[in-house]
């Protein structure tokens, strides 16, 4: 067990955790209002769901692109800019929310006007519409809380703010649904992020926090955070849209009795945003790599996602194919025909979850490695033409099994397209994680669970490496070992009941070299040489400081990082 | 870390050879026995790599030998170690020829 691979597997369940409650959210008030006021409150909410992404869209559009450009500038030790990223983040989901609300009270009328509904139906969703418009303005900004608490390491808060979201928002629903209809659910929504940003709030008074905001404000920036974003967050609107065009060629092609087991298919679809966990669960990590440059440890921590990517989209592909009803018993589709059907679509779709699981991880992987352009292409292609390309032909020549074999195919299809676009644009080297190799090569990195043998003898081992190599020196290659030594010693002596474990990483530079250590023990500075002396070693330690004037501390995503250039 | 040590009437020779580190400052601790030394020489000329552990010993034994009266000197210190005792200034007050 790696450092890095200690740290993943901790943030994986909450960020899976997320990502479920997201879609769960998603799902509650079409479950709410279709069990409460029946089929065309059901109906309107449903209506609703392209104006649900919008206001999604924009709240991913501020806080993925802040949370990335935030763990990028830490891993640079740029804590000022880093802060000042996270001041433009909130500046912009301000915006961003204050335009959306704007458009969404604009228009309201007119919209759900053109929606080509009435009665009841179209009264349903122009009130759902007036008491959702708050979310515009909240989601953005509780996006973003979530997201730098996330950068910050703060996996558990932001478990409980969703906890807290997903039951708020059910509850507050619920209740409020009980006395005044569609517009007391629409409302629960909002009481949804309100409990949520406050639990976040939370993390702002832990000793453990570095998040902080300045004076600071600046539009560029505010257009970086978008096209950042834009990857991640235009996959709500792709999948809106290939939904939309998904429900109007089936109608056409196979008449409205296919409508229910396209629902089907719509849930086995929509539940492939539970996969973006993998990559939310590596972005604190893998960013502040990135920002170091230490691309060997990226290349790691791609791995790691990559197997549990892998195990994801199979175990889940494994799990519909051998019980479809799971889903059916869901959107309570029970009727005889229709079972069948419904059970052999979820079944075929379900072979495309392991191409959609890795297509999700390089999406956000791409936009992590500053090609947003590519991740955004890899949403378009793979979450809207790629389906549709491959649909209609299908399905005009296999009829329904064709549509969902198509749907099985097009993560496929545009993972290799997009590949083959990156061996001919970048070379065949690039891919899949433009590392670069004369980076990877320069890079040493060593594991450890601190104890007095296991760090002299990693001391030893780097010594003696550095020693052999062309151009170090002895001496440097002795004072590398003796920092080292000393450096985890104190951490361990610091953390004396714990376990702690270590990651060092050394990286040769021209004539320089530069050690760094990430520990996971309580926050502490080693790089401070006016520390307090309590023992010869922090006496050394101290000392060591002195003769060393290019070093840097910084905590980030929970764990202490410091590095020395000896 | 391999501890040589020679005792003739009062004067301790001893020669040590690898790393003194938190892991075999200990065997150097056991060895510095030094009742009844009246001059104790440390042989580091095998000594490539010395950490906090060891400047312990040293110094625990250069207490032990002022109070005994006797005399303390590390011999053949190589620039590493040097740097480690210049650096802490233990050189300062250590006998190194």
């Amino acid at each position: 067990m790696t450092f890095a691979l200690d740290k993943f597997l901790r943030f994986l369940p909450s960020a899976t955790f997320v990502m479920a409650a997201e879609y769960l959210i998603g799902l509650s008030h079409s479950v709410i209002c279709g069990h409460l006021m029946g089929a065309d409150a059901l109906a309107a909410v449903n209506l609703m769901q392209p104006v649900l992404a919008a206001v999604a869209f924009c709240a991913l559009l501020a806080g993925t692109g802040t949370s990335v450009l935030y763990s990028v500038e830490m891993g640079r030790f740029e804590q000022r800019r880093a802060r000042e990223i996270l001041t433009q983040g909130l500046w912009t989901a301000c915006m961003l929310g204050a335009f959306a609300f704007a458009i969404l009270a604009l228009f309201r009328e007119r919209a759900a006007e053109s929606f080509g509904v009435s009665g009841a139906v179209l009264a349903g969703v122009k009130e759902y519409w007036l008491w959702f418009l708050p979310c515009a303005i909240l989601a953005p900004v509780e996006f973003l809380l979530t997201s730098a608490c996330y950068s910050d390491g703060d996996g558990r808060i932001c478990t409980l703010a969703y906890l807290g979201r997903l039951a708020g928002n059910c509850a507050v629903s619920y209740v409020l649904a009980l006395k005044y209809g569609i517009a007391g659910c629409a409302s629960g929504a909002a009481a949804g992020h309100i409990i949520a940003a406050g639990v976040l709030c939370i993390h702002f008074r832990k000793k453990t926090n570095s998040l902080g905001f300045v004076r600071y404000f600046s539009l560029a920036d505010s257009f970086r955070i978008c096209k950042c974003s834009m990857g991640d967050s235009s996959d709500k609107l792709c999948q809106a849209a290939l939904f939309l065009a998904l429900n109007l060629f089936c109608v056409a092609q196979f008449g409205p009795d296919v409508l229910p087991v396209v629902s089907v298919v719509i849930v086995v679809l929509g539940l492939t945003e539970v996969f973006d966990g993998v990559a939310k669960a590596m972005q604190p990590l893998a960013s502040v790599y990135i920002g170091e440059g230490s691309d060997r440890l990226v290349k790691r921590i791609l791995r790691y996602a990559e197997a549990v990517s892998g195990i994801e989209g199979a175990c889940l592909a494994a799990l519909l194919c051998a019980f479809p009803s799971l889903v059916l018993r869901l959107v309570g589709l029970d009727e005889p025909g229709l079972v069948e059907r419904a059970a052999l679509a979820v079944r075929i779709v379900s072979l495309g979850l392991a191409g959609t699981a890795f297509v999700s991880l390089f999406n956000s992987y791409w936009t992590f490695k500053s090609h947003e352009t590519l991740a955004c292409a890899l949403t378009l292609v793979s979450m809207f033409f790629a389906p549709l390309v491959l649909f209609v032909p299908l399905g005009c020549a296999f009829g329904e099994v064709g549509v969902w074999a198509a749907l099985a195919l097009a993560p496929y299809v545009s993972a290799g397209a997009l590949a083959a676009f990156v061996a001919w644009k970048w070379g065949v080297r690039a891919l899949p994680a433009f590392l670069d190799r004369a980076k990877m090569k320069a890079t040493r990195v060593y594991d450890i669970v601190l104890g007095p043998d296991s760090i002299c003898a990693l001391s030893e081992k780097v010594g003696k490496f550095l020693a052999a190599r062309r151009g170090i020196g002895e001496r440097k290659a002795s004072l590398t070992a003796l920092l080292l030594e000393e450096a985890l010693m104190v951490v361990m002596d610091r953390n004396a009941k714990r376990r702690i474990r270590a990651e060092v990483s050394l990286w040769f530079g021209g004539d320089s070299l530069q050690l760094t250590v990430r520990d996971d023990g309580a926050i502490f500075n080693l790089t401070d040489a006016d520390t307090k002396i309590s023992s010869l070693r922090s006496f050394m330690v101290s000392n060591l400081m002195l003769i060393l004037p290019a070093r840097r501390n910084m905590t980030t995503t929970g764990f202490n990082r410091n590095a020395f250039k000896i | 870390m391999q501890i040589t040590k020679t005792i003739t009437d009062g004067k301790m020779i001893l020669a040590l050879e690898g790393r003194v580190d938190t892991v075999t400052a200990p065997e150097l601790e056991r060895a510095l026995q030094l009742d009844g030394v009246k001059e104790l020489t440390l042989d580091f000329a095998k000594v490539p790599y010395m950490s906090s552990a060891g400047l312990r010993c040293l110094l625990a034994a250069h207490k032990t030998m002022l109070a005994q009266g006797g005399r303390m000197q590390l011999t053949s210190v190589s620039p590493t170690v040097r740097e480690v005792l210049d650096m802490t200034g233990f050189s300062v007050f250590l006998d190194i020829a």
